[in-house]
């Protein structure tokens, strides 16, 4: 699920980026640093929208680097358990197959794809429907529902279903 | 179990009746679905002019449940519950993990148990019994395919790779030999310059994974570090068409300076290895094929211990059609085709172990041999090869001997293999005809006189 939040971030600035541009180099800064970074509070940020507000500087003795508070509104990207999410799958193996819905990373195990989908292997290994009608293989979209997530420092890790109403492949590489 | 005295008589049908008929029904069949018709009936039941004494009735059902907690809809309904919650909790066995997190369930797991498949996802965990399951049902899909697996080592089996700073100077002409790595489906030999290393791939290696594709499901298994299997993947196949996603290096094995099956995804019985190093298959020593070692670089010459000249430096090359992965092939060919062609057992039941070893003894079959003044450590595994390839080892001459190995000519025994027009060959003659499977012509192979 998506969320437009404010969050806060001390940012130490060199020296040289005083001047003019100073809050144009803050920002920019900024983004670079935290978009696509992941909190495990908040989920990934996916991007900054814009800044609330900045504190007072304060200078670290010593080195001369300022230190700004800053309040700024950014999209983060949280997967919820029960959530529903579409994923492009990304390698498919006898045990089930892996997706990735942006930066989250998402497993469904053979357990978890409806019982009428057999493994196939071969150059292209993937899993198929008996009549052949629905095939799931690398770069096939896939609309899963999430059963559990682990959000870490720096990843997220999900498992997802198939096995449910209205789920499965959504769009096949090899129709297109 | 019923209601009946609150429900005096059938044909009175006040609608407080028809729910205690309902009820009765329900409690009797204990079925999900009749609960749902109660719940129906109860909402139609508030609606209706006698809601009243519905409530009055449903009251006194709520007290009798609350009282004897024994036969009621919230009874049924909470066994229903709990029903449902044990069937979640026992079913599920948490067959294996992703990320700490049940890949069944969801629920998130403490410990670390199961098998390590770092080689798929360095966070995917499976239990023994899901990895056999998933054997089992792999087995049948191998089958199916007339397919069967095989685990190829990299080094010295399929390629030889060098560092580039132990290259000498003999071997300098290569570095401005070396193909373009923009089409590597067509080169041999590559300079990889960001992780420092020159590879050379074996003569005949493209057509020998083209022929075994067909016939096995194809895994890599190497002693290198992950970053240079996946490197080296990329040069044998450029087309991700055999190894997708079955390389595994060093670092996913589960014991140090071994090679095991066990994180491999296919019944041990059904397994062939190819490889040069026996010792690193201590525990399945009758899956392996063993492969003489590809030495191209004077690096790799010198890390086994030979003081002749590399390939590199003769520049030359083993022969791609006559080479020991061509005559490989045609073993892996002949176990494969006897493995599903000539068994007579059920399909499952068949060891590619059985028809390996079936097929290495009739190498050497009919010959009788008879060692002289071998070196005493060499003799048990030269006796113990010869003996697995079919030939009958007797320690005295005996009209019946067919070969003498002998590294000596004047010893009692190679002069009567002389004078009685027996072969008379050296111990190589034993290990060649062992890497190539195949009795090897004794004329290349004589014992010369020592001078």
């Amino acid at each position: 699920m998506f969320f437009h939040i404010v969050l806060e971030r001390n940012m130490q600035l060199h020296p040289r980026y005083f001047g003019r541009n100073l809050r144009d180099n803050l920002v920019s800064k900024l983004m670079k640093d935290v978009e696509g970074t992941c909190s495990g509070r908040h989920g990934f940020v996916v991007a900054v929208t814009g800044i609330e507000n900045i504190g007072k500087g304060l200078i670290r003795d010593g080195t001369g680097f300022v230190t700004f508070p800053v309040k700024y509104q950014c999209v983060v990207f949280r997967p919820f358990k029960g959530e529903i999410l579409e994923a492009v799958v990304t390698m498919v193996n006898k045990m089930g197959f892996f997706a990735e819905a942006g930066p989250v990373q998402i497993f469904v195990s053979n357990h978890l794809i409806p019982d009428d989908m057999e493994f196939q292997s071969g150059d292209i290994p993937n899993y198929t429907t008996s009549d052949g009608s629905v095939k799931i293989q690398k770069d096939s979209e896939v609309r899963l529902k999430i059963i559990g997530t682990r959000v870490d420092a720096t990843e997220i890790f999900c498992i997802g279903t198939i096995k449910d109403d209205f789920l499965g492949v959504i769009n096949d590489p090899t129709t297109v | 179990m019923s209601f009946a005295t609150d429900s005096p008589s059938p044909l009175h049908s006040s609608s407080s009746d028809d729910f205690a008929t309902f009820l009765d029904t329900a409690l009797d069949s204990n079925s999900p679905s009749h609960q749902d018709e109660i719940q129906n009936q109860d909402d139609d039941d508030d609606d209706d002019d006698n809601a009243q004494s519905v409530r009055i009735k449903r009251h006194k059902v709520e007290s009798i449940e609350e009282t004897e907690a024994s036969t009621s809809e919230g009874t049924v309904k909470q066994n229903l519950v709990v029903a449902e919650e044990s069937v979640e909790v026992d079913v599920c066995s948490h067959p294996g993990s992703f990320g700490n997190m049940c890949i069944r369930c969801g629920q998130k797991l403490d410990g670390e148990s199961g098998v390590t498949l770092s080689y798929i996802h360095k966070d995917l965990r499976l239990h023994d019994q899901e990895i056999s399951r998933l054997r089992s049902t792999d087995m049948k899909d191998l089958l199916r395919h007339k397919k069967l697996n095989l685990v190829l080592d990299l080094d010295h089996t399929l390629l030889n790779s060098t560092m580039l700073m132990d290259l000498n100077s003999e071997e300098g002409h290569l570095t401005t030999e070396t193909d373009s790595l923009e089409d590597v489906s067509k080169g041999s030999l590559f300079k990889l310059h960001h992780i420092h290393m020159m590879t050379k791939l074996r003569p005949f290696v493209r057509t020998f994974l083209k022929e075994a594709s067909k016939m096995f499901e194809m895994y890599i298994y190497t002693m290198g570090d992950r970053p240079y299997a996946l490197e080296m993947a990329k040069l044998l196949d450029p087309g991700g068409e055999y190894f997708n996603s079955k390389v595994i290096s060093r670092d996913d094995g589960t014991q140090k300076h071994q090679k095991g099956l066990d994180v491999l995804l296919g019944q041990e019985s059904a397994v062939l290895i190819l490889d040069d190093t026996e010792n690193a298959w201590m525990k399945h020593k009758d899956n392996l094929i063993l492969m003489e070692r590809y030495n191209f670089f004077a690096s790799s010459c010198r890390q086994f211990g030979f003081n002749c000249k590399s390939l590199a430096e003769l520049k030359s090359d083993e022969s791609e059609p006559d080479g020991a992965l061509a005559k490989i092939l045609e073993v892996l060919k002949q176990v494969h085709s006897r493995f599903f062609d000539e068994l007579q057992e059920d399909l499952a039941g068949r060891d590619v172990r059985q028809v390996l070893k079936t097929v290495r003894s009739e190498v050497l079959s009919g010959c009788v041999l008879v060692f002289s003044r071998i070196v005493h450590s060499a003799l048990p595994s030269l006796r113990k090869m010869s003996q697995q390839m079919g030939a009958i080892c007797l320690t005295e001459l005996d009209p019946s001997v067919t070969h003498v190995v002998a590294t000596d000519v004047g010893t009692e025994k190679s002069r009567w293999a002389v004078k009685e027009g027996k072969f008379l060959v050296h111990p190589r003659w034993i290990e060649a005809t062992n890497y190539f499977w195949e009795k090897q012509p004794e004329e290349n192979f004589i014992v010369k006189k020592k001078e």
